[in-house]
């Protein structure tokens, strides 16, 4: 965990909140293991060990070998900041609740399924950089609004308008509160382009929002 | 030596409890109170939870009755430490569900800095055991990162204490008798022995993959004999030479009060 992370506590992020994503997966999803689509968010965490930083290096994974493994990628999404303790909030009240917003990259393994938890893919250390900065709520008029966008060495790699998500930033607060209580400082990253980047060893990845910032990391670092 | 957190006379106290039940604080006083004092409030034993990993499926009598294959690879998850309570707290039954039962586990705490940790050397990374009831709703499980947040990841649904014992005072952590009350009756018992992926070999695992850190813990899972747990329900987790862990079921109204 790098000690000046902007996160507090906790990071969840949502998985498969892209409609597109969904409305490909949906003859998949209603197979086994699956059997049938998500009801719910479709949720998990990136635990302590992976928050890292604007600037910082993202380690290349490694294997249960020990080898450098083939290949990875990487998701950005919005952050919401939580401004105070939200137990359980309606959709109406819930965005009273953010206190500010950031950008959350996810590099990780390539998603090859959503069965099980994937400890192996996601909780990689350094692989959440969070940042820039917190632009207080006040600044954000619609954050449903905001459109993320990915570039790799300077060509732009994803565009994912969040109004494409299948469920708002709002509704994510009120649902994921009636799950656990959220505090000041922790972070919901709301949604991911369904298609998530490849990266390869040395490549600087920017991760954009416009009126929030630019999130940029390299790949590689030990 | 047994290590916990504790609520007394409105003062919060890291103890250390000895051998013959003395309990002295970390600036060295000596407190006269009996452990089994209604004027203790026991807090979740980890002071600055990090992590907490837990394993599903991981005990071969549990695997085969729910009429799976042993797994090849432990299932893990993650929980986070708004799920934690203490000893003798309350954990709630959320309205309108069917089926929520407790998992009596061991947990093993970490307490050093530690990738790539070879399974002979894993123990060296533990401060100490602990017990936890893992509860599990399974009205909301779906099939989508399975056992899913909505499932495990609820406000006091991971009752965890009431203290650590020292790594060195276990001598066999393979070896212990795991025994769940419900009410005053046995609904549960079975033994470490039977754990498919043990302490050291999840330690292995996980730390093949990311780092591991002072507070993070790993709940191991549970055996066979899980049942309904209803709003006023007793349930006591028992680990021998461990600790027992008593929580007091409530409803979700009860619970959350005014956030209700």
């Amino acid at each position: 965990m790098t000690a000046n992370t902007l996160v507090n506590s906790k990071l969840v992020c949502v998985a498969l909140n892209d409609r597109a994503q969904l409305a490909a997966l949906d003859e998949t999803f209603n197979q086994p293991p699956y059997k049938k689509p998500p009801t719910q968010p479709v949720l998990y965490y990136k635990p302590r060990n992976t928050w890292s930083v604007d600037g910082a290096a993202v380690e290349w994974a490694k294997d249960f070998d020990g080898n450098e493994v083939p290949a990875m990628v990487v998701g950005a999404s919005l952050g919401v900041v939580i401004g105070k303790k939200t137990c359980r909030v309606s959709v109406a009240e819930a965005l009273d609740h953010v206190g500010g917003y950031t950008i959350v990259a996810d590099y990780s393994l390539p998603e090859q399924s959503y069965y099980r938890p994937d400890i192996k893919g996601k909780c990689l250390d350094t692989s959440a950089p969070v940042g820039p900065e917190i632009v207080a709520a006040e600044h954000i008029a619609n954050p449903d609004q905001l459109k993320v966008s990915i570039s790799v060495n300077g060509e732009q790699k994803s565009l994912f308008p969040l109004s494409n998500m299948a469920r708002s930033a709002a509704e994510l607060i009120s649902i994921i509160s009636h799950i656990m209580t959220l505090q000041p400082g922790e972070i919901i990253a709301v949604g991911f382009a369904g298609d998530r980047v490849p990266v390869a060893r040395g490549d600087k990845v920017e991760a954009q929002i416009e009126g929030v910032g630019t999130l940029t990391n390299t790949l590689g670092g030990a | 030596m047994r290590h916990a957190r504790i609520m007394l006379d409105g003062r919060e106290l890291e103890i250390s409890i000895d051998c013959h039940d003395r309990i002295t604080t970390s600036t060295g006083e000596v407190l006269e109170v009996a452990l089994d004092s209604d004027r203790i409030t026991w807090l979740p034993p980890v002071k600055e939870p990090g992590t907490i990993f837990a394993l599903g499926i991981n005990y071969a009598d549990h695997a085969s009755e729910l009429a799976f294959e042993p797994p090849k690879e432990p299932l893990i998850f993650i929980k986070h430490a708004n799920t934690l309570t203490g000893h003798k707290q309350v954990s709630y039954r959320p309205d309108n569900i069917d089926y929520q039962h407790y998992e009596c586990e061991l947990v093993a705490v970490i307490g050093k800095s530690g990738k790539n940790i070879k399974r002979e050397d894993a123990l060296d990374y533990v401060a100490g055991y602990t017990v936890c009831n893992d509860f599990a709703i399974r009205d909301y499980l779906e099939n989508y990162y399975r056992p899913n947040l909505r499932v495990k990841s609820r406000d006091s649904l991971l009752p965890m204490g009431p203290w650590i014992v020292d790594t060195a005072d276990i001598a066999d952590a393979n070896a212990l008798q795991l025994t769940t009350t419900v009410n005053g009756k046995v609904t549960q018992e079975g033994t470490t022995r039977d754990m498919i992926f043990d302490v050291p070999f999840v330690i292995e695992y996980l730390s093949k993959i990311m780092t591991l850190n002072p507070g993070d813990m790993i709940c191991t899972g549970t055996p066979h004999g899980i049942v309904d747990c209803q709003p006023g329900d007793t349930i006591v987790c028992t680990i021998e030479n461990v600790c027992s862990l008593e929580t007091r079921m409530v409803s979700e109204q009860e619970y959350y009060g005014d956030n209700y």
